[in-house]
């Protein structure tokens, strides 16, 4: 709205200018150089207004494609992630394709061990480990509590582990859910 | 650079922070990575303050010195008594809202790489003044210079830019994680009133996920006898399951539930498997969406309001992703739902650009516009190749190099269309001109750059340009943005109806065109490679260019033109290589003979009905 107006007025401007040099000898010679100069100086503004709309543009142009590639990269990272999944899945379904009633069950618990083995090694290269819970101390940054029950534990030590937690390079990836100990209520007057 | 003036929805049970980069709001990410930050606080025993998730996770083993929900006793002289070694701290909701801010604060500076001093903050419609005074105070205990308090409903318009079109009546349903709110808002000259509000402060999509669980323990008691309510341990996995049970129900119509070895009793290990189907779980959440509509109903009545009155309805909250939320809202108001923006920052992105206005970031130079939908030229088969794709910031400019389609052309016409659709005819035509007087050339050889260039005003103007001969030819075209929202939305529907079938029938084309292009390519190193050709093997190829030429013009289909396609390009490659043999064994290299496998080059249609025609060919690589 307001930028029509300003070009409006930078339009009455020149039709100003124009008028004014149409009768050139009446004016004294400061003036139209005046005018001369306020005429290049809007010239410079509207080719400064013009360069800053391309560049806030062609930034959120910008903006849109990095996000665009950021999510294809996404993927490929996706893609090249599930490919080191994939021997163990296949591995598995080795497993229960061989499995009827007359093998040996040791065998077959034999065989997803090793399954296991292979995923645990596998996780150990990427850099994932569990975290350690039954008996420490609870720390909200790596464990999150699912229940608190008195007992003879010290408070806020860690009773049982519902479900491991895991990190990998110091960060938190998913937290140990875990029954914490709020200690023993009648040497800790705690419901105050 | 300007002060920042970042934008805060300080919720109920998540806040959000969002800044303006750039002239559009962009959320701030909190320490942890998330982009919503729990609205919990908690003491522990050694004194150390917890904001956020973390307080969240320690919350069963420390309950009477964790906080949630804070917002519900702002402006209320509730105090939260905190008892850390025998002593005892009063903390007012202003001072527990402050640490929240604080956090929210922080992890702002520290995306941003500097000071973060003012703030603009949302807050219900129904807040009254103590309520949002208690706000302010909460941010400048905070360190905040709280610029402003806005309306979350009027943040979620503004950030749909609702505050730019003239008179409107816009309904906002807010459906959180544990609070429901309607409002009513009448905009006027870029002011916004609200006219009417209501809501229920307990009722959200955690409820959804309650109902989810119950479900999953019944039918387990059911099939197994175990009762999982008595475990903590299942119930947590059943309620990470419910949550996601849910959020795939938002875009699929049918999720499995797997829960393997859940609990165990004296028979052995127990696992859950359930099936749950979009519509049994709107089954079971219908009672709770159908207050909604009795609230929003009720909403209208108390701001003299029909549904008819409403321009305008724009969603928010996490649970407005569930499909039958939307349904039910489209039956009832017919306005335009406005549902784009991630509708769980949809208020502090309106918020962060309430604060880019007050810092004079946001004028008119930095709001731009952008292309409604693709604009494209009309390539050879009729295929509608995008020069500029939508959603593209304006002003913009975009060259791309074509070529002729055949032989000796000495014009082209170039057909600019809009719209989403594969082929130009399906688009809305915006006007076409010549480019003619082209030098006698063979097909595929001149070089005719067209150039796309839309100004900030929306005006666009198409140049083709031959490279050879400099000479040049233009159009001028003032409608491409003159489009109004319905037609926009209905030439959106379409390409996604048709997305499918326009798809298939441009890979028809795309085949047509290679194939001919091979032909082509073949016969042009036939002649190429002259006395070279065994005599026998010349009259076999030619032959299969008969037949895929034939194949062309009876508009086979494109199985039988593939076929007839890779029989040629077979033999060619094997012409290609005793070309290079021979070559190789008396020196004489041949150069051309290797355009006969290049069958990748875009090819033209060589049927003989677009003779004339003028079509350009498909573009070339001009990196």
């Amino acid at each position: 709205m307001s930028k029509k107006d300003r070009d409006k007025e930078i339009d009455k401007q020149d039709l100003e200018r124009e008028e004014k040099q149409q009768q050139p000898s009446e004016q004294d010679e400061p003036s139209a150089a005046l005018s001369e100069r306020l005429a290049a100086k809007d010239e410079e503004i509207r080719s400064y207004v013009d360069r800053l709309q391309h560049l806030q543009a062609e930034f959120e142009n910008y903006k849109k494609r990095m996000l665009r590639e950021m999510s294809q990269f996404e993927e490929r990272i996706a893609d090249r992630e599930i490919i080191d999944f994939i021997p163990l899945y296949d591995n598995l379904q080795r497993a229960f394709t061989n499995y009827s009633n007359e093998t040996d069950a040791a065998s077959f618990v034999g065989g997803l061990e090793k399954i296991f083995a292979q995923f645990d090694r596998l996780l150990k290269a990427k850099g994932v480990t569990p975290i350690r819970a039954q008996g420490e101390l609870f720390d909200p940054n790596k464990h999150e509590a699912l229940l608190s029950v008195e007992s003879s534990e010290e408070r806020n030590t860690i009773l049982e582990e519902f479900e491991r937690g895991y990190k990998r390079n110091g960060r938190v990836l998913r937290p140990s859910k875990v029954k914490v100990s709020k200690g023993q209520l009648d040497t800790e007057e705690e419901k105050s | 650079m300007k002060e920042k003036i970042i934008g805060i929805d300080l919720g109920t049970t998540n806040s959000c922070v969002a800044t303006l980069e750039g002239g559009a709001p962009e959320v701030i990410p909190n320490a942890e990575g998330e982009r919503t930050t729990p609205s919990v606080v908690a003491f522990t025993d050694s004194g150390e303050r917890l904001v956020g998730r973390l307080a969240k996770r320690q919350a069963i083993t420390n309950p009477n010195h964790t906080i949630a929900s804070i917002k519900r006793e702002m402006g209320t002289d509730h105090h939260v008594k905190i008892t850390i070694d025998g002593k005892e701290t009063n903390y007012s909701p202003e001072q527990i809202s402050a640490m929240i801010l604080q956090k929210l604060k922080k992890d702002a500076e520290d995306y941003l790489g500097t000071k973060v001093n003012k703030a603009v903050i949302t807050v219900p419609a129904y807040f009254n003044d103590m309520q949002r005074q208690a706000t302010k105070d909460a941010g400048a205990i905070a360190g905040l210079e709280v610029m402003r308090i806005i309306n979350e409903p009027t943040a979620a318009s503004l950030a749909y830019g609702l505050n730019k079109s003239k008179e409107q009546t816009i309904l906002v349903y807010d459906l959180g994680g544990g609070t429901f709110d309607v409002s009513i808002l009448e905009i006027g000259d870029g002011v916004f009133e609200v006219v009417a509000t209501d809501g229920d402060t307990k009722l959200g999509g955690d409820d959804f996920d309650h109902l989810i669980m119950d479900w999953l323990a019944n039918e387990f008691r059911k099939d197994t006898g175990v009762d999982l309510s008595k475990d903590p341990s299942a119930m947590q996995r059943l309620k990470d399951a419910a949550e996601a049970a849910k959020m795939e129900l938002s875009s699929r119509k049918e999720t499995t539930i797997n829960l393997p070895y859940i609990t165990a009793d004296a028979s052995g290990p127990k696992h859950l498997e359930q099936k749950l189907t979009r519509a049994k779980f709107e089954q079971m959440i219908d009672a709770l969406l159908q207050r909604t509509v009795k609230i929003v109903d009720n909403t209208l009545r108390e701001g003299k309001k029909t549904k008819d009155d409403i321009d305008q309805v724009v969603l928010v909250g996490g649970s407005t992703r569930i499909p039958r939320v939307q349904e039910l809202i489209s039956e009832r108001i017919p306005g335009k739902i406005n549902r784009e923006i991630n509708p769980d920052e949809v208020v502090a992105a309106g918020a962060a650009i309430q604060g880019g206005v007050l810092a004079g970031e946001v004028d008119d130079i930095v709001l731009l516009d952008v292309t409604p939908l693709t604009l494209s030229i009309e390539t050879l088969g009729g295929i509608a190749t995008p020069l500029i794709e939508r959603n593209t910031t304006i002003p913009t400019e975009k060259t791309k190099t074509f070529t002729t389609a055949d032989n000796n052309q000495q014009s082209v016409e170039i057909h600019v269309v809009q719209g989403e659709r594969k082929m130009a005819s399906d688009n809305k035509s915006l006007g076409k001109f010549q480019l003619a007087g082209l030098p006698p050339a063979p097909r595929g050889v001149p070089q005719i750059d067209v150039t796309f260039s839309i100004d900030a005003n929306g005006i666009l103007n198409v140049t083709a340009k031959d490279k050879a001969t400099e000479k040049t030819a233009s159009i001028m075209i003032t409608e491409s943005s003159r489009l109004d929202d319905a037609e926009i939305e209905k030439m959106r529907r379409e390409a996604e109806e048709h997305a499918e079938e326009d798809k298939k029938r441009a890979e028809e084309v795309e085949v047509r065109n290679q194939a001919d292009q091979l032909a082509y390519a073949v016969e042009k190193s036939l002649s190429d490679l002259g006395e070279k050709v065994p005599q026998e093997k010349r009259g076999e190829i030619e032959d299969q260019v008969r037949r895929l030429r034939e194949k062309l013009s009876q508009n086979a289909s494109t199985a039988e033109i593939k076929s007839a396609m890779d029989k040629l390009s077979k033999s060619s490659h094997e012409l290609a290589e005793q070309a290079y043999k021979q070559a190789s064994t008396s020196g004489d290299a041949t150069p051309g003979a290797d355009r006969a496998s290049s069958s990748e080059e875009p090819g033209p249609d060589g049927s003989d009905k677009d003779d004339d025609s003028g079509y350009i060919d498909a573009e070339y690589e001009d990196k």
